[in-house]
């Protein structure tokens, strides 16, 4: 063993933060916008991905964790058996 | 005197006349204990993301009302000994009704 995994160093292109650029406001009811921040299994994406600053991610994990509540998006979406 | 928002959920089995009758409950118990209702909004009827109580669809509302604690409390035991409310949720309104000041 002893294999080691040669780690690419690849600088991800900065995305400009969305609700910075566009001043949308986080809402936890507004389940087509929350949607688009879900993998298509129903997780959160991270940040690394969107490009979502830090206080908007913040933001936006909360009205994602209240809309589920609330079932207007999933916590789990069942499929993939 | 805070603002608050509250979203809660009903069977769809009800009626028209039972979705009026819950709701008004509801608002009354918001107005009766000093408080005032700024919105009541019906969402219809939805499909649920998950099944809840094995119901698959449900009326939402989204009550957006201001008043103090001793609504909360009596709220959150009402909607839990209501059998026709699946979920509900209060939270406070971050984008409040501009109020016309006095």
């Amino acid at each position: 063993m002893g294999k080691k995994k040669k780690k690419e160093k690849k600088a991800a292109p900065s995305k400009p933060c969305r609700f910075c650029v566009d001043k949308i406001k986080i809402d936890y009811k507004d389940d087509a916008l929350l949607s688009r921040f879900l993998t298509d299994r129903g997780k959160i994406t991270p940040r690394r991905i969107t490009g979502t600053c830090a206080r908007h991610q913040r933001m936006l994990s909360r009205a994602i964790k209240r809309a589920r509540i609330l079932a207007l998006i999933p916590f789990v979406k069942e499929y993939y058996r | 005197m805070k603002n608050y928002e509250c979203v809660y959920i009903l069977a769809p089995t009800l009626d028209d006349n039972g979705l009026k009758e819950k709701s008004e409950k509801f608002n009354e118990i918001v107005t009766s204990r000093s408080g005032t209702i700024n919105s009541l909004d019906a969402w219809g009827k939805r499909k649920l993301a998950y099944p809840i109580k094995k119901f698959y669809e449900g009326f939402y509302f989204v009550m957006r009302f201001s008043g103090n604690n001793e609504i909360l409390n009596e709220l959150n035991r009402v909607f839990r000994f209501d059998d026709a409310v699946l979920r509900h949720m209060i939270v406070i309104d971050e984008n409040p009704v501009p109020e016309k000041s006095e």
